[in-house]
């Protein structure tokens, strides 16, 4: 699979499908000894979640924000131009932000009824888990290679949305190496340039990421507590 | 014969991952992934995402935050209690009694909220333990609640048209104006129900209400005018052509947000708990469309949605045949899925289907609607039923059993919206400006 070259001397899929299933198996039959490990972690991965959520909440702002300020500039006669392209890419921060606190809270929805049927819990929770955490691994997986790929080849907005020149050298700071950060400064003009795609997407691949790694973390909590930690506030 | 093949594998996969609850957005996307590795030679997984990327960074889409986000706020604020209380003075004129309360209470609520949860809760709330300290029999008053809970599915603004509107790609205010008239038929319907209990079956009836001067009563109902103001705005300026559908809905949230805090409901934690509770919803819904999103792409690649179309084509129904053998089909899909996931689950399939017949796009949205409204509260997985379970600690059974008179009455209502259709096209050609978003 040409999606899935080595790293560190391993094919991608190991490091992806191969390990956490393994991470899995293990907390299954080593409870006892892995409990203790992860808790910490839980307790870190738990305060990211809530963390990605009030982000999806600040973008969700953002968009009402977006919205009466092009109103008010259409009444006002001023020009707004690409005010439809951001609010979409708010909706996308919100939507993919907010995926992984939303599952932690029981607001995805699923088709429970075999799930409540008693006996089929034990099993079937954990194999749900599994199947939507390969899925969103995958999602993930594509999500970032989609990313790159739109910087590599500097794909631009089809709208008219601009942004400052100088955002996009700081969000491109963190992938090129420190010794190069000041001569990339120094290039940065104070113009206004078409939104480079892959600056959005990054709420796609950071929301998919947390995503995949929320679900395998479920995995492990309901296999050494063996029961599913995520309780759905009241149907709403 | 690969479109057979197809259509098996397609389905075996599907319900395996939805029967074994893998949540229904991912589901999806695993189907989704099945099919495009099965049946095509493209990199799936591309393919995949550039779709995702599409669909969800998509302007019409940001009406569907918005509008949840403004039932959350008034969800959050006193509006239960006044909202009894501001409708009961004038309910208890009708025969039948405050019973009516539920059927306009449910009205005006689905008018700003576009879940029919939501609105159930807000409504029964307050209206349940009223209801039942003034004595009314207690299978009217949840029977009723769980029929005109739906109603907020249906009147502007409605998710589920959302939804549809942009799987189909069609108009939102279109389809929200389109909602307006059959809205109010179906709660006409409802209280012509509660009418009939009344002459029915006398024995039931509750006690008269106190009398109240003129005065009293619009004192009471002071807190609702409010509301409908709201109401008013928000629906007519996209009538009138002022605002798109996503426009409406910012003015609605900062309208509720002013409602709010002219109530003295709104502080720091109402606030992030309906932003927060709006965010989480919002999530929810994208994560099916993007499973949705990838579905149809990956059908489309087999063939799939075109030679169901050609083959219904070629059995030469009639269009009503055609509806009522999708009304089964809805009817019993509604009772594993919620409407929004049977409405994107189906729409690659259908759509091209009822083109074929020549059905109106826009009627059809309604008719889902009212179908997927009779989901909601049938068993074994209606909604409604869950929350109402949770509000009045009764079986789902005696629950669901209360609700059977309303379910036919939706059925009415589809028998109606198929004689006139009239009623939901009529109204959407009259909207003034360009209409789009």
């Amino acid at each position: 699979m040409r999606d899935f070259e080595p790293f560190l001397g391993l094919p991608l899929w190991v490091w992806l499908f191969v390990m956490p299933s393994a991470l899995a198996v293990g907390c299954h039959f080593a409870k006892a000894r892995l409990g203790p490990v992860l808790r910490p972690v839980w307790r870190i991965l738990d305060s990211i979640y809530v963390a990605s959520g009030v982000v999806a909440a600040c973008f969700m702002v953002t968009i009402l924000l977006l919205i009466v300020a092009q109103m008010i500039a259409r009444w006002s006669g001023v020009s707004f131009p690409g005010s439809t392209e951001f609010a979409g890419y708010a909706m996308a921060c919100t939507s993919f932000f907010a995926l992984a606190h939303a599952l932690t809270r029981g607001a995805h929805i699923r088709v429970s009824v075999f799930l409540n049927m008693g006996t089929a819990k034990r099993w079937l929770d954990p194999f749900a888990l599994f199947m939507s955490a390969i899925t969103a691994t995958y999602f993930a997986r594509y999500a970032i290679k989609t990313n790159i790929f739109s910087e590599l080849l500097n794909d631009r907005t089809q709208g008219q949305d601009q942004v400052p020149e100088w955002l996009v050298t700081v969000l491109s700071l963190p992938a090129n190496a420190p010794g190069n950060w000041a001569e990339m400064w120094a290039n940065t003009g104070d113009d206004w340039v078409f939104t480079p795609i892959w600056i959005p997407q990054l709420a796609m691949s950071v929301g998919a990421i947390l995503l995949a790694v929320c679900l395998w973390d479920m995995l492990t909590r309901t296999l050494i507590d063996g029961g599913n930690p995520i309780r759905g506030e009241s149907v709403e | 014969m690969t479109e057979i093949y197809a259509t098996i594998i397609f389905l075996f996969v599907l319900f395996a991952l939805l029967g074994s609850s893998v949540w229904i957005g991912l589901a999806l996307m695993g189907v989704a992934w099945v099919g495009m590795e099965l049946f095509t030679t493209r990199p799936a997984g591309d393919a995949m995402i550039t779709t995702i990327w599409t669909s969800s960074s998509s302007w019409t889409l940001t009406a569907l935050p918005l509008f949840i986000w403004m039932g959350e706020i008034l969800h959050r604020t006193r509006l239960s209690e006044d909202m009894f209380r501001g409708l009961a003075p004038w309910m208890k004129f009708l025969p039948g009694g405050l019973l009516h309360t539920n059927i306009a209470g449910c009205t005006i609520f689905a008018a700003v909220s576009g879940s029919s949860a939501a609105t159930l809760t807000t409504v029964g709330k307050m209206s349940i333990p009223e209801l039942r300290s003034r004595g009314y029999p207690e299978y009217m008053i949840i029977g009723t609640l769980a029929g005109a809970a739906t109603l907020g599915l249906m009147i502007p603004p409605s998710l589920t048209l959302i939804v549809y509107g942009v799987s189909i790609n069609e108009s939102i205010t279109k389809l929200f104006i389109a909602g307006i008239l059959p809205g109010l038929v179906l709660a006409g319907l409802f209280m012509t129900y509660i009418i009939a209990w009344h002459f029915v079956r006398p024995s039931e009836r509750a006690a008269a209400e106190p009398k109240m001067s003129l005065g009293a009563m619009l004192n009471e109902s002071r807190f609702l005018v409010p509301v409908l103001c709201l109401v008013f705005v928000v629906i007519g300026s996209m009538y009138f052509g002022w605002a798109t559908a996503t426009e409406a809905a910012a003015v609605g949230v900062v309208g509720a947000l002013v409602l709010a805090a002219t109530q003295g409901s709104l502080n720091f934690k109402t606030f992030s708990m309906s932003l927060m509770g709006a965010t989480r919803t919002s999530a929810m819904i994208a994560l099916i469309l993007m499973g949705a999103a990838f579905l149809s792409l990956s059908m489309g690649f087999t063939g799939l949605p075109r030679a169901l179309a050609a083959w219904i084509d070629g059995m030469d129904l009639s269009p009503i045949t055609l509806i009522a053998a999708l009304t089964v089909f809805y009817i019993i899909l509604g009772m594993f899925l919620d409407g929004i996931s049977s409405v994107v689950l189906t729409m690659a399939i259908v759509e091209p289907m009822v083109r074929q017949a020549g059905i109106d796009v826009i009627w059809f949205g309604i008719f889902i609607v009212v179908v997927v409204e009779m989901a909601q509260v049938t068993p074994p997985i209606g909604f409604n039923l869950f929350v109402l379970q949770g509000m009045t600690r009764h079986e789902i059974s005696y629950i669901s059993k209360t609700a059977i008179p309303m379910v036919g009455l939706m059925l009415l209502m589809v028998v109606i919206l198929v004689a006139f259709p009239g009623l939901a096209t009529w109204l959407p050609e009259t909207v003034r400006g360009p209409g789009s978003g």
